[in-house]
């Protein structure tokens, strides 16, 4: 079987050209406009405060790091917020993996209406969805309202929003349309004929399942994990709607420093912190599934 | 080519009848539930767009239409969807490309700065939105780029850059690629191979990454703000018009318009496709 | 083995279509220009001094940064009715904060419209250009307290624009009891029925307006007592509010009871007929004040400064009360609301409400940090 590794980009490859052509534009976009902004905030991270000229010279200073080693609930919330975002990765991806199962094999012709109608809502402004979502789980809202109604309780549940666990049943809401993609795209490059061939050595559904579809979709599993990882553990919006006092995350903290605050080196700081303990969890994690163990045959 | 250490020896008898495919009738009522689900804030949505109410709460007060008539008054609402769509699209189609360069690059070649390119198409992933506006921002600003919606565009191809590059991706690992050696062994140069074996291959997942693009592009706020000057996007419009408690029902007005109108396009342009 | 043809095809034809359909609503036509807003009554057109340039005659292109919303033509009537033939382009920050950091990182803009508390930084980094009051026309519409606000090391850098008040709103069904003091934010026994604005200074305001505080001088022992009240009352809250949309929709649907809230809120409930009262606390009402300010070094300060004056005019600040619920510092406006809904947000015929009043001060840099500093680090502590 070939592997990624089998042509190497050396003098003698004829897609030399075509290498450098395809290299070129996004190296030159990502160089750009993220790795010289990421360089900028950095730099800002360094600043004392904002006063002066924001490209001239200053003194640098350790001083919004000391800040954030010592305020204890900077960790905290940096701590929750990468487990929220492991959790919120894994059930999406999860729950996500049986609609790209069914929209890849049992959708047919169809497929394409129901990709289309699963990504419609997304269209829609987030922050009014989620408005909408509260008056369904509020006090007053309906779940409370149908629930009061017909007896089954008596008091209205005020459980439903404005906490830790609002924020992740949300999140996963949002994320698992958006999680299908990868898997999707992952399920569909296994050949159909393989489900055959396992039947026919008598693989019952659920074996055909665990030992030839599963494995095969896991690169896209393993995209979609990452891919609603990544940027959960940064998630402000949604803590912001539904989170309440208790539902804050560290996304939430970096935000007000550059929103309400104007204090742009403390939030700098944060971020790199954020940034580096990201990687750090990416980098372990992809030891962990290494995913060139999942391409070889 | 199937690998035969896939079945193991059955410890159960062999079934009587060859074992169809896995079936589960339940499959699909999962799809559907996802949809209900997806859509009910829709609905709620909807029901307060013809309702007289100017508060999302219960109870209501009176069918009117009168909101999506304020909709179509107000230019500067009209103004900021058009926008909104105009960078989404451009802003998807740069995006979509380059990710698909980029996956092409990490699945089909081996050099010395793989994993560096890996890194940084995923670094817009943890780099927050609004860091990465005031960053963005200063560097327009001693760049001399004047903010437009233009500016708004670039910033927003990085930000989807990651999403269109695994989701290519993840079609193109493990693709085998022998049909692109044939091709070149046929004399095709390599050009032509990516042309006509490599993206069809990719097709269903680039246009996959597209939707996602646009979507990812459609209701982002944070760049929007920071980086559009004058020309307001939707979200941003949104967000501004939201602290005033009063224009809040011609805003849902829009939202469900927008909504029913992507999706009547869409489900149209499939019918035709298909006829 | 063939590509997948079934499903990405369609959908490929369909994102098209799309991006046709789109791209054609997008060079169609440019969308109507009438002002969606009513207005109410006269325009005032200003007196001509011997040596102004004739209204009609007058020229150039103005740059305001300003919040959503108030590019409306309704919020620049006067400007609009006045100067036919000059130019305003609008750009938006969401707070103070990110209009701040705009004009900090280099911005060009002309105008600015900043909020109270936010002042300092403006002067104390060279942004703000001091203005002419003597071009002003309607200068002396505006109330001495107000102009005093716009004041920084005693010049004038700013004209006040729009105001309101900031007090507890609670529903009366709920609490029947009259809400006379600020300290019921902190009461246990509407624990999971109260809600602050997420905002650090905001709190600290209320602290020292409960515990007698000096706001411009606050020591950091006090802030600890501040931050630990805070991190208590953390657990009483049911949320933070951001925007007043938020607030209005927990009020309505019985969520929240009682609030940190400005009068916008208020008036809009009233409105729905929400039984709901705006509090006037024996350590007073807060208010704050929205300011224009003119860059320092802007090649438009004459026109802007025409742009501040008719800012000012009758029908510009009548708009800004029908419209958002905001009070405008020309007085004439004020005495001119009829609306009882209005007249009872405003406390219009309590004249003495004023005096009840503290208006917010500005802060340092360094304070704004500690105090920022301080509220997220209360949230971060649940």
């Amino acid at each position: 079987m070939a592997s990624a590794d089998s042509r190497p980009a050396d003098t003698a490859d004829p897609r030399r050209r075509s290498f450098r052509f395809l290299l070129s534009p996004p190296a030159v976009v990502l160089a750009l406009f993220l790795i010289l902004p990421v360089l900028l905030m950095v730099v800002v991270s360094f600043r004392p405060d904002l006063s002066g000229n924001l490209l001239g010279a200053f003194a640098p200073t350790l001083k919004q790091y000391q800040q954030a080693f010592a305020g204890a609930g900077y960790w905290r919330s940096l701590g929750i917020s990468a487990l929220t975002a492991l959790g919120v990765a894994a059930i999406a991806t999860t729950l996500a993996y049986p609609i790209a199962y069914f929209l890849a094999f049992r959708a047919g012709k169809r497929a394409a209406l129901y990709l289309i109608l699963l990504l419609v809502p997304f269209w829609t402004s987030y922050l009014l969805r989620v408005m909408a979502w509260k008056v369904m789980l509020g006090e007053g809202g309906v779940i409370n309202s149908v629930l009061l109604w017909s007896g089954a309780i008596s008091q209205p549940l005020d459980a439903l929003l404005y906490n830790r666990g609002a924020v992740i049943v949300t999140l996963v809401y949002v994320w698992i349309p958006f999680a299908a993609l990868p898997i999707l795209a992952g399920l569909g490059r296994i050949d159909i004929r393989l489900h055959d061939a396992a039947a026919d050595l008598y693989a019952s559904p659920w074996q055909q399942l665990r030992r030839v579809t599963l494995p095969l979709s896991l690169p896209g599993v393993v995209a979609a994990f990452f891919m609603v990882f990544i940027p959960t553990v940064g998630e402000y919006v949604t803590p912001l709607l539904v989170g309440g006092t208790g539902g804050s995350m560290y996304g939430n903290i970096i935000q007000d420093f550059f929103t309400r605050a104007a204090n742009w080196p403390l939030g700098s700081a944060l971020s790199v912190i954020m940034l580096s303990a990201t990687l750090g969890l990416v980098v372990v994690g992809l030891r962990i599934v290494d995913p060139r163990r999942l391409l070889a045959r | 080519m199937v690998d035969v250490r896939v079945i193991q020896p059955l410890a159960t008898p062999l079934p009587a009848a060859r074992p169809g495919r896995l079936r589960l009738p339940a499959l699909r009522g999962y799809f559907w539930l996802m949809i209900a689900l997806l859509y009910l804030p829709i609905a709620i949505l909807f029901v307060f767009s013809v309702n007289a109410n100017t508060t999302l709460a219960f109870p209501l007060k009176g069918w009117t239409l009168d909101w999506y008539a304020k909709l179509f008054a107000t230019p500067q609402l009209l103004d900021a969807v058009r926008r909104s769509v105009i960078v989404a699209i451009s802003s998807s189609i740069v995006a979509t490309a380059l990710g698909t360069m980029v996956a092409i690059l990490l699945s089909r070649f081996n050099f010395r700065g793989r994993d560096a390119l890996t890194g940084l198409a995923m670094l817009p992933l943890i780099v927050p939105y609004v860091v990465l506006a005031v960053a963005l921002l200063i560097l327009f600003h001693a760049l001399g780029i004047p903010l437009s919606i233009a500016t708004v565009a670039i910033a927003h191809v990085v930000v989807a850059l990651p999403y269109t590059t695994l989701i290519v991706l993840a079609r193109l690992i493990g693709f085998d690629q022998q049909l692109e050696e044939v091709a070149m062994d046929l004399g095709a140069s390599y050009p032509a191979t990516l042309r006509l074996v490599v993206l069809p291959i990719a097709a269903p997942a680039i246009v996959s990454a597209a939707i996602t693009a646009f979507t990812v592009s459609f209701d982002e706020f944070a760049l929007a703000l920071f980086l559009a000057g004058g020309d307001q996007t939707f979200p941003v419009y949104l967000y501004g018009q939201l602290r005033y408690a009063t224009t809040l029902p011609v805003l849902i007005a829009t939202a469900v318009l927008l909504m029913a109108a992507t999706l009547v396009l869409l489900v149209v342009a499939e019918r035709v496709r298909r006829r | 083995m063939r590509p997948s043809r079934t499903m990405t095809g369609r959908v490929a034809v369909a994102l098209a279509t799309l991006a046709l359909v789109a791209a054609a609503c997008g060079a169609a036509g440019t969308s109507p220009t009438a002002t969606s807003q009513p207005t109410l009554g006269p325009t005032e057109i200003p007196t001509l001094a011997p040596t102004d340039v004739p209204p009609d005659q007058v020229t150039g292109t103005l740059s305001v940064l300003d919040w959503t919303g108030y590019d409306a033509e309704w919020a620049w009537q006067d400007f609009k009715n006045t100067y036919k033939n000059a130019k305003v382009t609008f750009a938006f920050g969401d707070s103070d904060a990110e209009q701040y950091g705009q004009m900090k990182a280099g911005g060009t803009f002309d105008v600015f419209h900043p909020y109270t508390g936010w002042l300092q930084f403006y002067v104390d980094e060279g942004l703000a250009a001091e203005i002419d009051t003597t071009k002003l026309k309607n200068w002396d519409k505006v109330p001495d307290s107000f102009k005093k606000i716009g004041q920084i090391n005693g010049k004038q850098y700013f004209v006040p624009w729009d105001w309101g008040f900031t007090s507890i709103l609670y529903r009366t069904d709920k609490i029947t009891t009259p809400v006379d003091s600020w300290s019921i934010l902190f009461d246990p026994k509407y624990k999971g029925h109260l809600s602050m604005w997420d905002d650090g200074p905001g709190a600290v305001t209320v602290s020292s307006y409960v515990h007698g505080y000096n706001e411009t001088a606050i020591t950091a022992d006090q802030l600890a007592s501040i931050k630990a009240e805070w991190t208590a009352q953390a657990t009483l809250n049911k949320a933070y509010w951001t925007a007043e949309t938020d607030l209005v929709q927990m009020m309505s649907s019985g969520e929240a009871w009682a609030a940190y809230a400005w009068q916008g809120a208020y008036a809009t409930l009233l409105g729905k007929g929400v039984p709901v009262a705006y509090a006037t606390p024996k350590e007073g009402r807060n208010s704050w004040v929205g300011v224009y300010g003119i860059r320092k070094d802007s090649p438009n300060y004459d026109l802007a400064l025409k742009f501040l004056d008719a800012k000012l005019g009758l029908l510009t600040g009548q708009n800004l009360v029908a419209n958002y619920y905001y009070g405008s510092a020309n007085g004439d406006v004020m005495k001119g609301i009829t609306d009882p809904t209005l007249k009872q947000a405003f406390s219009v015929d309590d004249p003495s409400i004023l005096t009840k009043t503290n208006f917010t001060p500005n802060l340092t840099a360094a304070q704004r940090d500690a105090w920022t500093a301080m509220w997220t680090e209360v949230k971060a502590s649940q």
